[in-house]
């Protein structure tokens, strides 16, 4: 057992991919789905394997065809990373059990192969992100997410998601292409290109004009992908128009993994060699963070598709995630981790409850949702419970990583922290509103026409629902396993020994 | 003699055009998808230089990757094009505007 635990970083890149060329031929599309799932299933397994490794406390290296660091290809997986693998296999795996009835209304059966080998390429780009400690290499699985991402968005029925896939398409080349610029520069400088060495090696150029400049590259080029505030307008229809299925997945964890890649970089690589970096990073970072949380809550308040709703909360989610890390301090930094794991549990069971919806609603308006709850019980139940941890009710997941980040404003002191937690809790209070106002269509009002055939969705659909909606409960009593690897995964981005 | 900085002038040259292309041309999407593509060059530029001057060959090495990913990016991004004006019978950026949802 030991000898596969030694080579698990890699596993969770090459399984995937290895099984996205072979499901294309796989011709009755239930037997593509049946091994997308189980391809899934085995990368969540390797991602625990690597989580158990990373409770230790150990960072797992690996060097691919054992050629050593800096000349080889070096994988390494961290508490930070070891946690983004584990929501995004999560994921990926609970989307393809639930989504089977959704995909198949979707997605016709001729063309399911094709959609579900793309799945794993999303799937193998992302999880090379988190394994991979060489900035050349972090580039390259971003391609392959991406381009795989713009596949599965545009494979849905509906003709609208092709601009929207078309200005993701621009947004990400364009992000992936500044990260690149940044990249070269670096690699200018220090005639390197692997994480560790570059740290060490920065330190005689620190100074220089081209470090400079290729820090703001790949800070915006990365912005440009994890879609922070102002550069996020390809999120929303993106997300929209994709196939439900697609959407849990993407939601859950396709920007997160580039904001991991943007706190690498910001923490381990530059922290420790640039010495005025921390003041620049909040400074930059901190104002796009409370305009995020401000201003797509706002949208969102307005809304009246539900899934653009959850996609402009998504919008700002990610400026919670960027308030916690641009405090740089312990307590800031392992707010910001925990609320990737939470919101990715919270939106994570929203979305399947949206799937849920979707399966047997004709339109995703919130005027087209009056009764839902009183046909589909069950679903709107799930949804409740995924919207109350996603504004931070105690009890659920959400409100642990709210806590983590008041605290950390509270240590920031002075009317600055006094600000941040009333942007916090603005923010909170207008998600009690936008959740509200679906729960409101839902129950309280009267449909207009009386719709016959609907029905609770498909059992396996629901259930799955449930267990998501059950974990941000249970996260929420016992958040040990993302406190734990939050706060190592903290300390190893601000240097300290964990 | 042509230097460091003669090679570096140029792809940034390359990659100014190519911003400038993206937020002026209002019209056409193939242009936009070229000038991303002239964005990329510029990258690769960068690269090819700064190995040369640098004498380390990994930097043509990564070119070729990007040349790749360039690649597979264009012709996803045709192929979103071919399907779009199969549908709309037009590839100007105002007619996609309608489609926004």
């Amino acid at each position: 057992m030991s000898s596969i635990d030694a080579h698990l970083p890699v596993l969770q890149v090459v399984v995937p991919l290895l099984v996205a060329p072979l499901v294309t031929i796989l011709r009755p599309s239930g037997l593509a789905w049946a091994a997308t799932t189980a391809t899934s299933f085995m990368a969540l397994m390797i991602a625990v394997g690597l989580t158990a490794g990373a409770l230790e406390g150990d960072i797992q290296r690996y060097e691919v065809g054992a050629w050593a660091a800096p000349y080889g290809i070096e994988l390494a997986v961290d508490s930070f990373g070891a946690l983004l693998l584990l929501i995004l296999t999560g994921a990926s795996t609970f989307a393809l059990l639930a989504g089977k009835a959704s995909l198949d209304q979707q997605i016709e059966s001729g063309r399911q192969p094709l959609f579900f080998s793309a799945w794993l390429l999303v799937l193998a780009g992302l999880a090379g992100i988190l394994v991979s400690a060489d900035a050349f290499n972090i580039f390259v699985f971003m391609e392959i997410s991406s381009l795989a991402s713009y596949v599965l968005i545009a494979g849905g029925p509906d003709r609208r998601a092709l601009p929207a896939v078309f200005k993701y398409l621009m947004m990400g080349t364009i992000g992936a292409t500044f990260y690149l610029i940044g990249i070269g520069l670096i690699y200018m400088m220090t005639g390197t290109l692997n994480l560790a060495d570059i740290q060490v090696r920065l330190v005689d150029v620190a100074g220089l004009r081209p470090v400079v400049v290729a820090i703001g590259f790949i800070t915006v080029g990365l912005g440009l992908k994890a879609a922070v505030f102002p550069l996020h307008v390809w999120l929303p229809n993106a997300y929209n128009f994709a196939p439900h299925a697609a959407t849990v997945l993407l939601a859950a964890c396709a920007a997160k993994v580039s904001l991991y890649v943007l706190l690498t970089f910001d923490f381990v690589v530059l922290q420790p060699v640039l010495p005025e970096h921390d003041p620049h990073f909040g400074a930059f970072l901190m104002p796009l963070a409370v305009l995020g949380i401000l201003a797509a809550s706002a949208v969102a308040l307005f809304e009246p598709n539900l899934k653009r709703l959850l996609a402009f909360s998504s919008v700002a989610q990610i400026g919670y995630i960027l308030l916690g890390a641009s405090m740089v301090s312990l307590p800031g930094v392992t707010a910001s981790l925990m609320h990737m794991f939470n919101h990715a549990l919270a939106k994570g069971a929203l979305f399947l409850a949206v799937m849920c919806l979707a399966t047997r609603l004709p339109s995703l308006e919130l005027d087209d949702l009056a009764g839902a709850a009183k046909r589909m019980p069950w679903t709107m139940a799930a949804f409740v419970v995924g919207g109350l941890s996603l504004i931070g009710i105690p009890g659920t997941a959400g409100f642990t990583s709210k806590w983590y980040l008041i605290s950390a404003s509270l240590e920031v002191g002075g009317a600055g922290g006094w600000l941040l937690i009333g942007v916090i809790v603005t923010g909170s209070l207008m998600a009690v509103v936008y959740i509200w106002r679906v729960v409101e269509a839902a129950w309280f009002r009267v449909p207009l026409a009386e719709p016959t055939e609907v029905r609770e969705a498909p059992a396996l659909m629901l259930s799955v629902t449930w267990l998501a909606a059950a974990a941000n409960v249970y996260f929420g009593l016992s958040p040990w396993l993302q406190t734990t690897l939050a706060s190592n995964g903290a300390r190893m981005l601000l240097g300290e020994a964990p | 003699m042509i230097t460091l900085a003669h090679w570096l002038t140029l792809s940034g040259t390359l990659f100014i055009l190519a911003v400038a292309g993206i937020f002026l041309n209002r019209r056409n999407l193939i242009l936009l998808l070229m000038c991303i593509e002239l964005m990329l060059l510029a990258v690769n530029f960068n690269f090819i230089a700064l190995s040369h001057f640098q004498g380390d060959t990994a930097g043509q090495v990564f070119v070729f990757f990007i040349l790749t990913v360039a690649a597979a990016e264009a012709a996803i991004g045709l192929a979103i094009l071919v399907v779009l004006f199969r549908s709309r019978r037009s590839i100007q950026v105002d007619d996609l505007d309608e489609m926004r949802g």
